[in-house]
């Protein structure tokens, strides 16, 4: 072998170049962490979904917390729902999820039973919460998340526009005929373009409060299984098949394109929807001269109106967090902090803590949630266990399957049909 | 032939006589003296970065989403060996057929509309005019930015209904709304995106066109051959390597479309499905639905669906295009 004395020169050079390299790579690790001071904060990172006014009242809040806390630097970030879910669903894989994180009932079973979320009890504090919200933030008996606020199911509806058309306020135990009946009054009187109220079937919230009022449920107890047949949902695309035809309900090639409700476009005069989104449709409806008000939802038993108290949000410590204390001392704030709580008001529903409710500013449309829960308070039962970890998906095939019925690209029964099979699938990829 | 003398006439002769010469080269290798060695191993040290980084980043998920098509993986709960089920279960499931027909239907109408154009405008910027080289540069503007998701979401606003192209065609008599809310149309939106964003394909074929010798045109000028006849019989056979390259690029890249998809019709594929690509499925399954395994399966579906198209293509290639130089063929 020829040694070349110039080029062993430059190879060993090089073999020096890369251990350096290694050695520094490998100081950089030895880093004892952070202090928690000023100088050296504590970085956790808190995460959310929801919009850019959400955004700017939360961000208010965190900086409040930071200048309170000055060694803990939060770092936030937000989408919009779905976009969310998707992020961290990816995000779940790689164990890389924030520390700190708002949490929907839906989606509690998928990051909770696989060790995602830090357990919570006597981490956080848990003496102050409004009674019966702690029940819905515990899976298999462990406490693995604390609820911002609760909601229930509910009609939102333009009183004025009622109350123009001649349509009487609706009164609880009212049926889904006859709330289909007011809408086929409102639309032709309403308008090109605007109609009475929208089509409620493709949303599995729906479908699950239809099912309760029958005595059923959406899931089996254990949540291995669909509790209702292809029947029954064909059944439940039925109703309002009659008005969709009709053109009573706005079609879906227009819906498709909307990025906002269709009450906030003053598109619709009603709206089955979560009773929290009232206060924050309310002032975009004022502008228009519009009046908003709650109504319990059409039932099929005026009796049972299945509804159930529903953590509107949850918050969630993530499970692989180094930073726990200083995670549950934001926590802690965002829920019991009476200048945070002033700050947040209602954008994520009445507050679940007595501090909470105390310590918010209620206006007139909060008022209107109170009222509302109040009035059916009498009609709330046991809310059902946490779902599976495939609803957020079944949720969306929900929506998608029920679109080809909209677009006649299938009959109900061949969607229905589609829909047990890709749910079953689903269901099954958990066992 | 006419034409190898005047084209490309030392590599021709190289060609002639390769079988002898590359085994030569070939048994040279064979024996690298040490000096060369020592050389090599500095070379490879350089790309060490690169070589680690596609490792890791390109071949090593490559071999892992291999073994996860053979599992049933589930992104949280994780997963077990099970066989080829999931490759047969692709032949149960409603969906697959569903987004193989969207995705067909997108590089059928795609591939030959983009590379039409492309050849077309590259043929009017080969002309020597003033200002030429501005007009190059705008039409291969709206490639740099066309996979962006700017453009993704400018398209949505464009094609709502009571958009631009709603009202404009409805001047026409059009009545089916925007093309975003029209099942039957909404995979337009998505080849004229692509239709548009001719850039690349259309430097490649003025670099062929500018290769093609003049003397060939001038010669069956004086001969009486009108401008259609040269293009056919000139231009096309002058082409075809060039073509053949452009087809099989974009047909590959047609194949593998999921930004704007993604964009402008979600996860669902919407609306009604029409934009389901499938690689959007394969988002969905694994990300949606979390079925890592399942999803994967698809995937590798797809890389082995491409390579029998790409084999395709290369045997028929062997009979359409022509190597200048390659007397033999």
């Amino acid at each position: 072998m020829i040694r070349d004395p110039y080029r062993l020169r430059r190879r060993s050079l090089l073999t020096g170049a890369a251990a350096a390299a290694t050695l520094a790579a490998a100081a950089a690790c030895g880093d004892d962490g952070p202090a928690g001071t000023a100088d050296d904060p504590i970085e956790i990172s808190f995460e959310w979904w929801g919009d850019e006014n959400r955004a700017g009242i939360t961000k208010e809040a965190v900086d409040l917390f930071m200048s309170k806390n000055e060694g803990i630097k939060v770092q936030t970030n937000f989408a919009d729902f779905p976009t969310y879910w998707e992020g961290l669903t990816g995000r779940m894989a790689s164990r890389d999820l924030p520390d700190v994180f708002q949490m929907d009932y839906s989606r509690l079973r998928q990051f909770g039973s696989s060790g995602m979320l830090l357990p919570l009890e006597g981490v956080v504090k848990t003496d102050d919460f409004r009674e019966g919200f702690l029940d819905t933030a515990k899976l298999d008996g462990q406490l693995v998340a604390v609820p911002i606020a609760g909601n229930t199911l509910g009609l939102i509806y333009r009183a004025d526009l009622f109350d123009a058309h001649g349509v009487a306020a609706p009164a609880p135990g009212y049926s889904w005929d006859e709330y289909g009946a007011d809408i086929t009054t409102l639309t032709p009187q309403m308008g090109e373009g605007k109609w009475g109220g929208g089509d409620w079937c493709g949303q599995y919230h729906f479908m699950e409060l239809w099912l309760r009022q029958q005595g059923g449920s959406f899931y089996t107890e254990d949540g291995k299984a669909l509790n209702f047949e292809a029947a029954q949902l064909v059944e439940w695309w039925g109703t309002s098949a009659g008005l969709y035809e009709a053109g009573m309900v706005p079609p879906v090639e227009t819906t498709i394109e909307w990025v906002e409700g269709g009450l906030v476009q003053d598109k619709l005069a009603s709206e089955i929807g979560w009773d929290n989104f009232m206060p924050s449709f309310a002032p975009p409806v004022e502008e228009l001269g519009g009046t908003l008000a709650l109504a319990a939802p059409p039932s099929l038993d005026p009796s049972n109106l299945g509804l159930y108290l529903k953590p509107s949000m949850q918050l969630v410590i993530s499970g692989a967090t180094e930073q726990a204390e200083a995670a549950a001392k934001l926590v802690d704030f965002l829920l019991g902090d009476p200048e945070a709580i002033a700050i947040l008001g209602t954008n994520r529903g009445v507050p679940a803590t007595n501090t909470g409710l105390e310590n918010v500013e209620i206006d007139a449309n909060t008022q209107g949630v109170l009222d509302y829960e109040e009035s059916v308070a009498q009609y709330l039962t046991t809310p059902p266990p946490a779902p599976p970890s495939a609803t957020g998906a079944i949720e969306v095939k929900f929506g998608e399957i029920y679109q080809q019925v909209q677009y006649g690209e299938m009959s109900a029964q061949e969607a229905a049909d589609l829909f047990f099979t890709e749910a079953e699938t689903l269901l099954a990829a958990e066992q | 032939m006419s034409a190898s003398p005047s084209t490309t006439a030392p590599p021709a002769a190289g060609e002639a006589g390769a079988p002898t010469a590359r085994e030569k080269r070939g048994a040279a290798k064979r024996r690298t003296p040490p000096a060369r060695r020592g050389e090599r191993l500095v070379g490879y040290t350089f790309m060490t970065p690169w070589i680690i980084g596609s490792l890791v980043f390109t071949v090593g998920p490559m071999l892992w989403s291999l073994y996860l098509s053979f599992t049933d993986y589930h992104l949280v709960l994780g997963g077990e060996w099970i066989g080829l089920a999931n490759y047969t279960a692709m032949f149960d499931d409603p969906m697959f057929g569903r987004a193989v027909k969207v995705t067909l239907l997108y590089v059928l109408l795609a591939v030959p509309l983009k590379l039409i154009a492309s050849l077309a405008v590259a043929m009017l910027l080969t002309q020597s005019r003033r200002g030429i080289g501005f007009y190059r540069a705008a039409f291969y503007m709206p490639s740099l930015i066309a996979m962006s998701v700017g453009i993704a979401i400018v398209w949505k606003v464009l094609f709502a209904q009571g958009g631009p192209q709603d009202q404009i065609m409805s001047w026409f008599g059009w009545d089916g709304g925007g093309f975003i809310g029209n099942p039957d149309v909404s995979i337009l939106m998505l080849v004229l995106l692509s239709i548009w964003t001719f850039g690349a394909p259309m430097v490649i074929f003025m670099a062929g066109l500018l290769q093609v010798p003049d003397e060939l045109h001038e010669a069956a000028e004086v001969d009486g051959a009108s401008k259609w006849h040269r293009f056919v019989h000139i231009t096309i056979p002058m082409l075809s390597p060039v073509i053949f390259f452009n087809v099989l690029m974009e047909t590959v890249h047609a194949f593998q479309l999921f930004g704007p998809a993604f964009i402008i019709g979600g996860t669902a594929g919407g609306p009604a499905w029409s934009t389901l690509f499938y690689t959007v499925r394969i988002y969905a399954l694994a990300f949606v639905d979390l079925r890592m395994g399942y999803a994967s399966a698809w995937a590798w579906m797809l890389v082995l669906a491409v390579g029998v198209v790409t084999l395709i293509m290369f045997r028929a290639a062997k009979n359409l295009v022509y190597y200048a130089g390659e007397d033999n063929r």
